[in-house]
């Protein structure tokens, strides 16, 4: 039993079928049919070529960014989507949390609803009566229980809910970002009990953008991006990994690039203090970028500049090889530029660097590349703002 | 079809929570509960006689009554239908369990309905002097065929309105016609009367008409107006809960991502 796999996706993807009219109607299938299109259809990959396993007794955390898939996969392990192509095999008892009692009728007593919830997991009756105190128990809910859940509070209800989930003792339990609802009481309480799941030896599958309680309670993590699985396996690593995809999104969005081409820069990489391509850096570090240019033409002293912003785009420092008194020389083809800052002074946080060739008197603008290449900053050291200024305090005599 | 059966069986306490939760529902919040699936037909066995009398209307009332109660079943069936799988989405979405389960159980408490008016039915058509039972014994399996046509038009009605909106109204046409074209308020050989022979066949063909006259034969002991014209509703309502089942799981993977 000890190695068995609870969860095997192999080769597994999920297509949806976009329509730009929202729902089918008659009249859209028929002119379908007819070949009269009346709104465009796109498939669209929400999962391609996913292939994972997760033995038993282990807790997989899933994470990317919104619309990389997460949910969609849970659904599909849950059986209640279907997967276009591949194969998932589960073994057991499967009990979601992908919705706090979403199985509820709103007229329907917590009892009755309780039992129909077991009743939709396939759990027999004998068991439900069985667990139905300690059901009751967990949810806090007390007298309650024989009221139409109508009249349930939200945090009633999601109690409720989570109490049938747990209380049930299902094999396998996926979670998809529940531990953001309820008060911290609450959410004591079902960490409290994911930790007392993990002791049992159930398999976990949970969802959560926060990504320090998901490396923390995970064995394996999951990276989804657009669809595709970017790696599985170290919570730290692939945290890291994530991290670092989400820089380079973000800073897509502020990215520009424009000039007359005569000279390009072809390529820039991030140096650490050890001499290793890196995008991440902690603070003193010196930080080293090697800038590959290319020009289809002769030219005479170009400068070359550089630029840190932060997130959101606003400029924090600029510089370049005229301002520096540097002389590039006349540049013919490919060739490379080294930059040193001899210490990051930056507060922690993702920094884009933008570079730029132009002529000696400003007026040609070469190539210029704005907020292309993101770096991530950690700092140990305090201080307000978001650069350190060197400065040291003392007292004067009078 | 075996593997759906074990899987339903399987799921019976599901199924049994569902029929009792479609008739809980329809009575919640109602201070007369329950009795109002006897006081509705009690009422409409009233209603009739009286407008019978007073517009005399050439059909007598227990053949009329006995039509609309029959008919009642197939028409409640196909309203609650739409919302079988649509009305439940939040089902269908959260959790995995096979979602034939829906519609039956829905059908199954339109039965449990049916045979509480049934039960009124049956009381007043004892109190009435006019009335001889024909052969009883065979309303089980008249029964058990309505029941079947009913899941199997449940089944086409409820997942076609997953993928087609316009089902609904539809529908509400489609039940139009239906009804008249059942001999529902007017007798049989008034249909037989009046339809050219060779169209009498085809009026079979709908498979209301030889169930409803069935009913009339058993409790009415109304003419029988040939078995193996009776035999073909029976045979197209049984194929319409094949086409049904076939039709519904060919269906079915896509409920998920259509809800």
């Amino acid at each position: 039993m000890g190695n068995e796999n609870t969860i095997e996706v192999k080769g597994m993807g999920k297509k949806f079928r976009l329509r730009a009219g929202g729902t089918r109607t008659l009249k859209s299938s028929v002119l379908d049919a007819l070949g009269i299109r009346s709104g465009k259809k796109e498939d669209f990959w929400a999962l391609k070529d996913v292939n994972f396993s997760v033995g038993k007794g282990e807790t997989l955390g899933i994470i990317g960014a919104n619309g990389a898939g997460k949910s969609t996969l849970l659904s599909l392990l849950a059986g209640t989507k279907t997967a276009t192509e591949g194969s998932i095999k589960t073994t057991g008892i499967i009990s979601s949390l992908l919705e706090l009692g979403a199985g509820f009728h709103p007229d329907l007593t917590g009892r009755e609803n309780v039992f129909l919830c077991g009743a939709l997991m396939g759990i027999p009756k004998a068991k439900m009566t069985a667990q139905y105190d300690a059901i009751v128990e967990f949810s806090g809910i007390g007298s309650f229980i024989d009221q139409p859940v109508k009249h349930y509070s939200s945090g009633m209800y999601v109690r409720l809910g989570f109490a049938v989930a747990v209380e049930l003792d299902p094999d396998i339990l996926l979670i998809d970002e529940v531990l953001a609802v309820g008060d911290s009481d609450f959410q004591r309480k079902c960490i409290a009990k994911m930790e007392e799941f993990r002791e049992k030896g159930k398999t976990m599958l949970i969802i959560s953008h926060d990504l320090k309680t998901i490396q923390s309670v995970s064995d394996q993590i999951l990276l989804l991006d657009e669809g595709k699985v970017v790696g599985i396996g170290d919570p730290e690593e692939l945290v890291e990994r994530y991290e670092s995809i989400t820089r380079k999104k973000n800073a897509k969005s502020l990215q520009r690039e424009w000039g007359t081409g005569e000279a390009k820069i072809a390529g820039v990489e991030f140096f650490d203090k050890d001499g290793n391509v890196t995008d991440k850096f902690m603070w003193g570090d010196p930080l080293d970028v090697r800038i590959d240019y290319e020009s289809s033409k002769k030219l005479d002293n170009p400068v070359f500049g550089f630029a840190i912003s932060d997130e959101e785009g606003h400029l924090i420092y600029g510089n370049n090889t005229q301002l520096e008194e540097f002389q590039v020389g006349s540049i013919d083809g490919k060739g490379s530029l080294k930059l040193r800052l001899n210490e990051i002074a930056m507060a922690t946080g993702t920094y884009l660097f933008s570079f730029s060739i132009h002529s000696e008197d400003h007026k040609t603008n070469y190539h210029r590349v704005d907020n292309l290449f993101p770096i991530a900053v950690e700092s140990t050291k305090e201080f307000e703002g978001c650069c350190h200024m060197p400065c040291k305090w003392g007292n004067i005599k009078t | 079809m075996i593997a759906l059966l074990k899987s339903i069986n399987e799921r019976r306490e599901l199924l049994q929570l569902l029929v009792v939760r479609n008739l809980k529902i329809r009575y919640k919040n109602t201070s007369l509960g329950f009795f109002w699936s006897l006081l509705s037909p009690i009422f409409l066995i009233v209603i009739y006689s009286v407008f019978l009398g007073i517009l005399k209307v050439p059909i007598p009332l227990p053949v009329l009554v006995t039509g609309i109660i029959v008919w009642q079943f197939l028409a409640m069936c196909l309203g609650d239908s739409l919302n079988s799988i649509l009305g439940n989405a939040n089902l269908v979405t959260k959790t995995a369990f096979p979602r034939i389960i829906l519609p039956l159980s829905m059908v199954k408490a339109n039965l449990i309905n049916f045979m509480l008016s049934f039960v009124v039915l049956f009381v007043y058509l004892l109190a009435t002097p006019s009335v001889e039972f024909g052969p009883l014994y065979m309303l089980p399996f008249v029964v058990l065929t309505q029941f079947a046509l009913c899941l199997g038009v449940a089944l086409l009605v409820s997942c076609s309105n997953v993928y087609f909106r316009d089902t609904e109204h539809i529908l509400s046409m489609v039940m139009l016609a239906w009804f008249f074209m059942s001999p529902v308020i007017y007798p049989l050989e008034l249909a037989l009367s009046k339809a050219p022979e060779f169209l009498h066949k085809f009026l079979f063909c709908n498979p209301m008409f030889g169930i409803i006259t069935s009913y009339r034969i058993c409790l009415l002991s109304d003419a029988n107006p040939g078995a193996a014209w009776i035999a073909i509703s029976y045979v197209i309502a049984w194929s319409v809960l094949f086409i049904g089942i076939a039709v519904f799981q060919k269906l079915e993977p896509g409920f998920g991502d259509e809800l």
